[in-house]
């Protein structure tokens, strides 16, 4: 009896091993963030979110959970994430802002094997649907950022002009400016350089009921819409009333003319007044919707960064590390950590849970928040968008140098589709 | 008593293998890699597959940007190459002359190569800055100019302001191999070609130009490996663009591969880079050295 005893509780022993030494071994989670400014590093690593930082609190609420998480620059990570996935190690959670290439190759997990129902809800629908591929959403956003039209209010009142909103009106309003200074100060900002193309063009056909996909979604780059459209903004550059060399002067640079009081609009991200405010520029200025084409549907253009997760098989408990995933999940976007991340560097929300706490935090967000409502977004969902993207910048700089806009984004369009 | 040591015929090996250790890992088993990353399908998100039947090398010379980029890359060579071993020479011409301050100005001349290049490229990308360029500004205070002029209103000029900075920058390398070729010539060839009545240009074609050659026969062929392979001053000046207008191979490459996700036309680009540079440099050096037997 007593040998039996002793039997059964040498087997309650080593069980209770067992489970405890499961229970003891860690989850580790590989993340690669991108580094969004100064401050991201600092939140996530140093000591940035109230004296600790996102690792450590996550750690200590989560025990069994660790974080292999390294924040890089947003020139490196394309390069970081396809050396990672070439050599068979890719990350378990990605920020970045594309997806559709890793979803077409077979390497990203479903967001519903991993993302919480609750948390699921709380994103913005419309948000959502830009990384849904054939039904089945492949990354979640992690924020938004939005365009607007910002104008230099001093120039405009000493030349006696209003803001532009239509591109008639437009046209007579850069007229006034270089007039009035000579050409001393370039009345409209364009940035068609290949770090930000893509948005020049958005910023034309969206306001010209053209895009780059049609109404079902499938590419239509050579629309008359968007003919009409790029031709419009060419226009703009070859009567002078741009900045000289659209073709290698970054948003960076026209934002620097806006601060310094050389460049009368510039349309820039909702960040740009904290960017003229660090950099010392202390410029009168007034935002506004893009000018748009008489009778065209207004569209602003907003930008959106994801986050994913990538398939790990070699990984022994698929469902303790798609929880693992969702615990992560969860407690980035709970709104005590959330509302830090996205004020940190200005950025605007994906979530409804933190709304209400950022609108109080600062108020001008709640402009910011209709703005986001009306935002058209690039069709990153589409897996050929990089040639798509490179695409569009080499029509508008070939068009920059005197070639013909139909003929290019018929070329384009031919190439692309076909 | 003096005690010659047993040398072995694999000694020299020994001493040789840490940098041909060296050379194979960080020289010769990347290019390997590259080799056959040029020859497998490389997939967008960066997987890379078997072999493609050199559809890289295909997308690369399909590329419309391909045949601009290599004429540009043959006017960059040639005008960066051509220029700085002129000038260059010339300048050590003068630098090998004995005047007052000599020193200084021989270490004057070394600065723009004792500068990183990407620095020398974003100053001069300042200089030459439409709005708030440093030229504009002189030029305007000293009054040559009423307005500001736009230095880069095309995309010729542009390039042809990257080939200024090339040329300048590779001056120095010239100058300094030119000048230690000219300090190691007897000044008694001189003195003899004075004698027989030579003036200056008999003694620079027929005393100077001969005893330097294989100095600048060295510094002619790095020289050209360097200027077809430097990024620096193209990437930070214009990136290439007007549409790839003024981008050379290695920028293109560079742009085909990061930006635009193309990575096996890429790797297929750099392959052909190479192949041409082999070209180049080995034809350059049989052509001067056989110039040399004769």
């Amino acid at each position: 009896m007593k040998k039996l005893l002793a039997l059964v509780l040498a087997m309650l022993l080593a069980l209770g091993c067992c489970a405890a030494f499961a229970e003891a071994e860690p989850i580790t989670l590989d993340v690669i963030i991108c580094q969004y400014g100064p401050n991201t590093q600092d939140w996530f690593l140093g000591k940035g979110m109230n004296g600790t930082n996102f690792v450590d609190k996550f750690e200590a609420e989560n025990p069994g959970i660790k974080l292999n998480l390294q924040v890089v620059s947003w020139n490196d990570v394309y390069t970081e994430v396809s050396t990672r996935i070439s050599n068979n190690n890719a990350p378990d959670i990605l920020n970045i802002d594309v997806f559709a290439n890793y979803a077409a190759e077979g390497l990203l997990l479903p967001v519903s094997d991993y993302c919480p129902d609750e948390l699921f809800k709380d994103f913005f629908p419309s948000f959502i649907e830009q990384s849904v591929v054939d039904g089945t959403c492949w990354a979640v956003p992690d924020l938004a950022s939005a365009r607007a039209l910002y104008v230099n209010q001093d120039i405009l009142d000493e030349v006696g002009v209003e803001v532009p909103t239509t591109w008639a009106e437009l046209e007579d309003v850069c007229q006034a400016i270089v007039d009035f200074y000579n050409g001393d100060v370039y009345p409209w900002g364009i940035d068609m350089t290949t770090d930000e193309g893509q948005a020049a063009f958005s910023y034309y056909v969206w306001n010209n009921d053209g895009g780059f996909v049609d109404a079902d979604g499938k590419v239509a780059l050579n629309s008359d819409k968007n003919v009409e459209a790029i031709e419009f903004a060419i226009g703009l550059y070859n009567k002078g009333f741009t900045n000289p060399n659209p073709a290698t002067q970054t948003r960076y640079d026209l934002q620097d003319m806006f601060g310094a009081g050389k460049l009368a609009m510039v349309i820039a991200p909702n960040q740009l007044p904290s960017y003229l405010a660090d950099k010392g520029y202390t410029v009168n200025f007034a935002t506004a919707a893009l000018p748009t084409n008489e009778g065209a549907t207004p569209g602003a253009t907003g930008v959106m960064d994801r986050v994913m997760a990538f398939k790990d098989d070699s990984y022994p408990d698929q469902a303790a590390r798609n929880e693992a995933i969702g615990k992560f999940l969860t407690f980035f976007y709970a709104p005590e950590n959330y509302v830090g991340w996205v004020s940190m560097e200005g950025f605007l929300p994906a979530v409804n849970s933190s709304v209400a706490a950022l609108v109080e935090s600062d108020p001008s967000f709640e402009a910011w928040l209709g703005v986001l409502d009306s935002c058209q977004f690039y069709p990153t969902a589409l897996d050929n968008w990089d040639a798509i993207k490179q695409g569009v910048i080499d029509v508008e700089q070939q068009a920059l140098t005197g070639g013909d806009v139909k003929a290019l984004l018929d070329d384009l369009q031919a190439k692309i589709a076909g | 008593m003096n005690t010659i040591p047993i040398r072995h015929k694999w000694e020299p090996y020994v001493w040789l293998l840490p940098s041909i250790l060296l050379m194979a890992i960080f020289v010769v088993f990347p290019i390997g890699i590259v080799f056959k990353l040029s020859l497998s399908e490389i997939s967008k998100a960066g997987i890379v597959g078997g072999w493609n039947n050199f559809e890289n090398f295909r997308a690369a010379v399909r590329d419309p940007a391909f045949g601009t980029v290599m004429l540009n890359t043959a006017v960059w060579v040639v005008s960066v190459v051509g220029l700085s071993t002129l000038l260059g020479f010339i300048t050590a011409m003068a630098l090998n002359v004995k005047f007052h301050g000599r020193r200084i100005a021989r270490s004057i001349v070394v600065f723009p190569w004792a500068t990183s290049l990407v620095i020398q490229a974003s100053v001069w990308n300042y200089i030459i800055k439409g709005e708030y360029g440093n030229l504009n500004n002189v030029l305007l205070n000293l009054g040559i100019i009423k307005s500001a002029v736009n230095w880069r209103a095309t995309y010729q000029i542009e390039f042809a302001w990257e080939c200024g900075v090339g040329i300048f920058v590779t001056i120095p390398f010239v100058a300094f191999t030119v000048l230690a070729g000219l300090q190691s010539i007897d000044k008694a060839y001189y003195e003899a070609a004075t004698v027989d009545g030579a003036g200056f240009w008999r003694k620079l074609w027929n005393v100077t130009l001969p005893l330097v050659k294989p100095s600048l026969t060295v510094c002619t062929v790095l020289n050209i490996i360097y200027v077809f392979n430097s990024f620096p001053i193209i990437y930070t000046i214009t990136k290439g663009a007007p549409a790839n207008k003024t981008d050379t191979m290695v920028t293109l490459l560079y742009m085909r591969a990061f930006y635009d996700n193309q990575k096996g036309a890429a790797t297929a680009m750099s392959v052909i880079g190479f192949a041409i540079l082999c070209v180049c440099a080995g034809a350059y050096m049989m052509v001067t050295m056989r110039k040399e037997e004769q």
